[in-house]
């Protein structure tokens, strides 16, 4: 009888890492519900001590359009902190438990698992840092903050080791 | 490890699928990575396109040549083709792990090996659901808003979006059938 083919499990501290993301995600969401108006009131203030951030002009019509809508992207931010923290810490366990079972040199491994778990872990707190950074810095210039900070690093490096990892799959099949 | 009791249900080891499965599964997430980037780095470049694309179709979207309906039409069919752009990236990301983490019960817990071949078929073809999102954004260029949106649901999402629920049912039942969980050494 020919052995069933089965998953390693990866390092323990990428599970950690992945299961602590897991509850960053679950409080994040929980934190939105039950402090949704103290975390906008905390917004709002922020946004009228640094005014010239959002383009605030003292004529109340106009500041509160930009105001509604500065809040409605940290709302939006802390939501998708919530939605990509749930679903990346599923995609490094899923594909460091790819990586695990399939790369067979210790090296690229070691390599592929790393960028995996930093680039999966990383990626989803540039949504924290760019909501934290709206008040002071305003909507877009947070923004650009977090992508050249977090997101594009951090999601380069998933991206990367996503295409190495279906080559290195691919790969195996060829082989067989 | 083994020294299991007959009624001893829980499987001492967690089975992998085939490496076409995993490898759909990757591909897909892969996919839905790079979709959420180019979604989010290409946006005004996308919305351009887009409308460039309705405006050298006029027919199939039903533009008049009045400037504030055509407007409203463009505004419209644009968000529509940013929305299955959004939805491929959100459910390509969703389908891959439901790839990956059903087809490893699969592979964990069904013994026959004609009901595991046809449960990968099922939930490999119904993790490409999220390419009905593809078509979806473009036929909605093509063919219209409406016409559009009818045919990626009739002709791609519904059909990918059934085999992957016939797959998760056939888990289902296959996880409810009473009986010892397969040996390690079982084919």
């Amino acid at each position: 009888m020919a052995a069933l083919e089965t998953w390693r499990l990866p390092p323990r501290g990428v599970l950690l890492a992945a299961v602590l993301l897991l509850v960053g995600a679950e409080i994040g969401g929980a934190s939105m519900a039950r402090y949704k108006l103290e975390l906008a009131r905390w917004a709002r203030a922020g946004m009228l001590a640094h005014p010239a951030a959002h383009g605030l002009v003292g004529v109340r019509d106009v500041d509160e359009r930009a105001l509604d809508e500065a809040l409605f992207r940290f709302d939006a931010g802390l939501r998708l902190f919530h939605m990509h923290a749930e679903g990346m810490a599923l995609v490094v366990i899923a594909t460091t438990t790819v990586a695990a079972t399939l790369a067979r040199s210790a090296a690229p491994r070691r390599v592929l698992i790393l960028l995996l778990t930093v680039g999966g872990v990383g990626y989803p707190l540039g949504y924290l840092i760019w909501c934290a950074l709206i008040p002071a810095y305003g909507v877009e210039r947070s923004k650009a903050i977090a992508e050249w900070l977090v997101w594009i690093p951090f999601g380069g490096a998933t991206i990367v080791a996503l295409l190495w990892l279906a080559v290195l799959t691919a790969a195996c099949m060829v082989r067989r | 490890m083994t020294n299991r009791s007959a009624d001893d249900t829980v499987s001492p080891v967690v089975g992998r699928p085939p490496l076409v499965v995993v490898f759909v599964a990757i591909v897909v997430i892969a996919l839905g990575e790079l979709g959420g980037a180019v979604l989010s780095q290409l946006r005004p470049a996308t919305a351009r396109w887009a409308a460039a694309r309705i405006a050298a179709n006029p027919q199939a979207h039903g533009l008049t040549g009045s400037a504030e309906y055509d407007d409203t039409i463009r505004e419209r069919t644009v968000f529509s083709v940013e929305a299955g752009l959004s939805f491929f990236h959100t459910h390509a990301e969703g389908t891959g792990l439901v790839l990956f983490f059903a087809a490893t019960l699969v592979a964990s817990v069904v013994r026959r090996r004609m009901v595991r071949a046809v449960l990968y078929a099922l939930l490999t073809i119904g993790a490409l659901f999220p390419s009905g999102y593809l078509v979806y954004a473009i036929a909605v260029l093509q063919l219209g808003r409406d016409s559009g949106i009818e045919l990626a649901e009739r002709w791609v999402l519904a059909p990918l979006g059934s085999a992957a629920i016939v797959g998760l049912v056939g888990l289902a039942l296959a996880l409810g059938r009473r009986g010892p969980a397969p040996h390690p050494t079982e084919p």
